[in-house]
């Protein structure tokens, strides 16, 4: 197996395009397992660790350019306030020390479908950039999973960053785990209010081949503050609502039985993180007296 | 204080001897030991779960640099015993479990072997494979005995009679799931011959068991063998026989001619080092209008494996734990197409005590009564199967005290009537119990040395158990001695046998055998000895065996919160109260007992080896997916232990403490699940899914 160690974004490009068929690594939360267990055998490795331009996150207007091996840990620690639904998750990850090691890039990367950035990913219109020596691709997170472990990365592509909007409005996370710490979700919400917009984001993990958005959710809910003048004078919301919301989150899923819990639980499940999420987000949107005066 | 030793270094809470020498990694386990010329091991595991290995193509193997040899059936040295089915390694091509070792590949270095280990192809031909075990199996048998030597049934009474004309009654089954002993050091070994000696440096919990045992499978004679271990990163039981990977890295050393190491992965530990059986319980009771037990009958199904029988003796606490005239145990197996299981902690009372004592909570509630005052009213005065008085019985009295600590008094019994938050809360109770017993075939050695301090010599285990100090503690007191006086040294056979640590047994025979020595050295030197002055001894026989039962107790509180719309479960109090004879040492005595309770909680909520029946195989065989209690699972957790004399288990009055942590944990936090939201889980493990279905 090569081991290949660009030291620039523009080595590792290069070398991308020449082994196309190397598998990047940087904190080698997903790589280094699924090696030690022998499910995959590449021929070669490509060693992100010395890219330095990928380690830093900046602020371009609007948006956060956060470089694909930035660690969970850095997230929470420097970007908790302006990216408040991305620091929740990744406060769920694993233990300190895969936080200290992993990064929003290695997860989409894997694209494993219980992820725990994916749902804010695509609950907060986060877009990859995609880059190679072709030059740079800017994908919306909800065109960029594809299938169980598979992304919409071409073979010679890199992620060099995520952006994501800066944002004062709610957002929430909540992820269902068969323990504190240390654990793969069960299932997992994210939900971003988007008021500038007038739109909810809503997207769920680890209950369907890909993380995805709850369309429909998502559609039902902006609807209802829109008509309804929420936005500007919010009030608390009808039960039946929330309940709504609830319901129609859990069924974008298509959840498996699995040894982590039922398919019958994962919908369950859902449609409780779906009405907390909305609670807290709403009842932070109410604290926050938007719009009213 | 009749017949005891006296107790002055006994009691302290030192530091472990062996500390330092762990936290700042110079400790030497196992596969560290520095070995000249040393080549590594990687097994070939069989990918089919029944059948025979008709072809091996060693050729790509056998090409790449740095192997030095690809061992199979057909070329691996002949065993002298091939008795012990498990053992017998590499001595024919018949498949009996799926991950069974078929053959190894010895290299320079371990990515080599591991590397070459992939490149084997092996042909099989396949048979259909029967790993489904299920209580209306037709082919289900009672073995002989179950471990270690218990009667497979007991029968006392009429049994259906008494339940037919029972007041009050229970017919329900309880399951435990399959479980994975996974001690933070796995197993592993090093072989180096040197002529027709064998030198293993091996993982264990009885250095003196491995070479006996191992001896004459290799058909070399035990005093040509010496195995050293001095230091375990814990065993649990899947240290306390040898399993296959130490007759492979001695037949691998012999046929390469040069030392051989074998480090098991976590993954192969889930085929090759034992694990609990899954077990099917069906419980029945009767009680009279008062809550009397008049009637208790336990039906025990589980499996062994097809090449060699091990039977759990889940229904043996039942024999003993409460009074009642009509009782009837029962064990039967299904010998299926699965690994080996063996000792996992507390075989036998660890799952036996789930059943029971869920059982009993669910009794106490039917007869409106309080779970503590059912069980003292449930009390036997003598052993209920013996007829022998208890050599001493504080199950009440830890009850009672830990009904104090815990705050027991003003607990109100109506199911799913506490919120906090949005989490039910809910507390319950549950007794535990463990055999207090010996095990002969120890010698102590005491010498006295030319730095004035006396050298004590055992082959003793420690398994982070804290033998390392507390046999010091006991030495010291035998010789009414300072502890500093002491030097200890175990783990080695070079030294004086002794017995495997296991059955909670390691320092009540060990520590007799070492007040035997003392007495021995004093009788002859006196309390001036000179350098050079040496005496031994053994474990006496113990008298009062045959007079009394004797047993450990205690009782485990489990304060449990489960959220009402998802059925998240946390275990925020575990409190457990022992009595389990005289403490030698509070501090590691504390690590056991709340090691085995955080055991217990792990058992009750995460662990489970889920099987894959179509394969034959453990599917979450990693530590990502096979779940093990770690610190954020614990909030907070308390061990107490009451002041207990015995002045007939041993001559130091000690009981044991290994394994009685685990014992009844599951079941006090299953009993404060069912307090918390009304459903009672009887099928481990309580997971999330279980409170909303």
């Amino acid at each position: 197996m090569d081991f290949l160690s660009p030291t620039s974004l523009a080595e590792a490009l290069a070398a991308k395009a020449r082994q196309p068929e190397a598998v990047p690594i940087a904190g080698g939360t997903d790589v280094m397992v699924e090696l030690n267990f022998d499910q995959r055998r590449p021929s070669a490795l490509l060693d992100l660790n010395r890219v330095a331009e990928l380690s830093e996150w900046t602020v371009a207007g609007e948006h956060i350019r956060l470089g694909a091996t930035v660690s969970y840990t850095r997230i929470i620690d420097e970007l908790g306030t302006r990216l408040p639904g991305l620091a929740m998750a990744a406060r769920t990850v694993g233990s300190p020390q895969i936080r200290n090691r992993g990064s929003v890039g290695g997860n989409l990367g894997a694209a494993s479908p219980a992820g725990d950035t994916h749902p804010v990913l695509l609950a907060t219109d986060a877009v990859v950039e995609a880059v190679s020596v072709r030059g740079t691709r800017m994908i919306p997170a909800s065109e960029f999973y594809l299938g169980v472990k598979r992304n919409a990365l071409a073979a010679d592509e890199l992620i060099a960053a995520v952006h994501l909007p800066i944002t004062s409005a709610p957002q929430q996370f909540a992820k269902v785990g068969t323990r504190n710490a240390m654990v793969i979700a069960v299932c997992s919400v994210a939900l971003a209010l988007h008021p500038e917009q007038g739109r909810v984001g809503a997207a769920l993990g680890s209950a369907a081949p890909t993380p995805r958005r709850a369309l429909a959710a998502e559609a039902f809910l902006s609807a209802e503050l829109g008509d309804t003048g929420q936005w500007s004078a919010p009030r608390p919301l009808p039960g039946s609502v929330v309940t709504r919301f609830g319901e129609l989150v859990a069924q974008a899923a298509e959840p498996i039985d699995d040894v982590r819990g039922s398919a019958a639980y994962r919908r369950h499940a859902l449609a409780v993180l779906a009405r907390r999420t909305l609670d807290w987000a709403w009842q932070d949107y109410l604290r926050a007296g938007h719009g009213g005066e | 204080m009749t017949g005891l030793l006296p107790a002055r270094v006994i009691g302290q809470p030192l530091e472990r001897a062996d500390g330092m020498a762990k936290v700042t990694g110079t400790a030497t386990y196992a596969a560290e030991h520095p070995v000249p010329g040393l080549t590594h091991l990687h097994p070939v595991q069989a990918t089919i779960a029944r059948g025979r290995v008709s072809a091996v193509d060693t050729a790509q193997a056998e090409a790449l640099d740095g192997v030095i040899a690809v061992l199979t059936p057909a070329n691996a040295p002949r065993l002298a015993s091939t008795e012990d089915p498990e053992l017998a390694v590499l001595q024919s091509d018949e498949v009996a479990f799926r991950g069974q070792v078929i053959g190894a590949v010895v290299a320079t270095t371990p990515e080599i072997a591991r590397h070459a280990a992939g490149l084997v192809q092996v042909s099989y031909v396949e048979q259909p494979h029967d790993v489904a075990l299920r209580p209306d199996r037709a082919d289900l048998y009672a073995p002989d005995k179950v471990n270690p030597a218990f009667p497979t049934d007991t029968e006392q009474g009429d049994v259906p009679s008494a339940l037919a004309d029972a007041a009050v009654r229970l017919d329900q089954t309880y399951t435990t799931a399959w479980y994975h002993n996974n001690p933070m050091e796995p197993h592993a070994t090093i072989a180096s011959w040197d002529g027709g000696d064998l030198t293993l440096h091996d993982s264990t919990q009885g250095v003196t068991a491995v070479r006996d045992t191992v001896a004459p499978v290799l058909g070399v004679a035990p005093e040509r063998v010496r195995v050293i271990c001095p230091h375990v990163g814990g065993g649990f039981g899947s240290k306390g026989q040898p399993h296959v990977h130490l007759v492979l890295a001695a037949l691998a050393a012999k046929a390469v001619g040069r030392p051989v190491r074998l480090v098991v992965t976590r993954q192969q530990m889930f085929a090759l080092v034992g694990y609990r059986t899954p077990t099917i319980q069906r419980i029945r009771m009767g009680a009279d209008r008062t809550g009397r037990l008049t009637a208790i009958s336990v039906d025990v199904v589980e499996q062994t494996s097809r090449i060699k029988e091990f039977a759990e003796q889940t229904a043996v606490p039942a024999r003993m734990m409460y009074a009642a005239p009509h009782r009837r145990t029962t064990h039967r197996l299904a010998a299926l197409d699965v690994p080996v299981p063996s000792w996992m902690r507390a075989p036998g009372e660890c799952p036996g005590m789930f059943g029971l004592e869920t059982a009993v909570d669910e009794m106490a509630a039917a007869c409106g009564l309080d779970p503590i005052e059912f069980r003292v009213r449930n009390e036997p005065e003598r052993d209920p199967e013996t007829g022998r008085p208890f050599s001493s019985r504080n199950l009440v009295a830890c009850l009672r005290e830990g009904a104090r600590r815990f705050g027991w008094a003003h607990r109100d019994p109506t199911p799913r009537a506490r919120r906090e938050a949005g989490w039910l809360v809910g507390t319950g109770v549950a007794a535990s119990t463990y055999p207090a017993g010996r095990i002969a075939g120890s010698s102590v050695t005491i010498r006295f040395g030319p730095d004035r301090r006396y050298q004590v010599e055992t082959a003793a285990a420690d398994l982070g158990t804290g033998t390392w100090t507390a046999l010091r503690q006991i030495a010291a007191d035998a010789l009414g001695v300072d502890y500093a006086e002491v030097d200890l040294r175990i783990g080695d056979t070079a030294l004086p046998p002794a017995s495997v640590a296991g059955g909670s047994t390691g320092i009540a025979s060990w520590g007799s055998a070492v007040l035997d020595a003392a007495e021995a050295f004093r009788d002859k030197f006196g309390a001036n000895p000179s350098e050079g002055d040496e005496a031994s001894g053994g474990m006496p026989d113990n008298p009062h065996t045959e007079r009394y039962a004797m047993h450990a107790f205690g009782a485990q509180f489990a304060e449990v919160r489960v959220r009402e719309d998802t059925g998240e479960i946390r275990v925020s109090r575990l409190l457990g109260v022992f009595a389990a004879g005289r403490i030698v040492n509070p501090r590691t005595a504390r690590s056991q007992f709340i090691g085995g309770m955080t055991m217990g909680l792990s058992m009750a909520l995460h662990e489970q080896s889920v099987l894959d029946q179509r394969f034959g195989h453990i599917v979450n065989h990693d530590l990502a997916e096979y779940h093990i209690a770690a610190n954020a699972d614990v909030a907070e957790l308390e061990a107490h232990w009451i002041d207990e004399h015995d002045p007939y288990v041993n001559p130091l009055g000690t009981k044991g403490i290994g394994e009685i942590g685990i014992v009844g944990t599951a079941a006090a936090i299953s009993n404060a699940a069912h307090h918390a939201t009304g459903v009672r889980v009887r099928d481990l493990p309580i997971t999330l899914d279980k409170f909303l279905s």
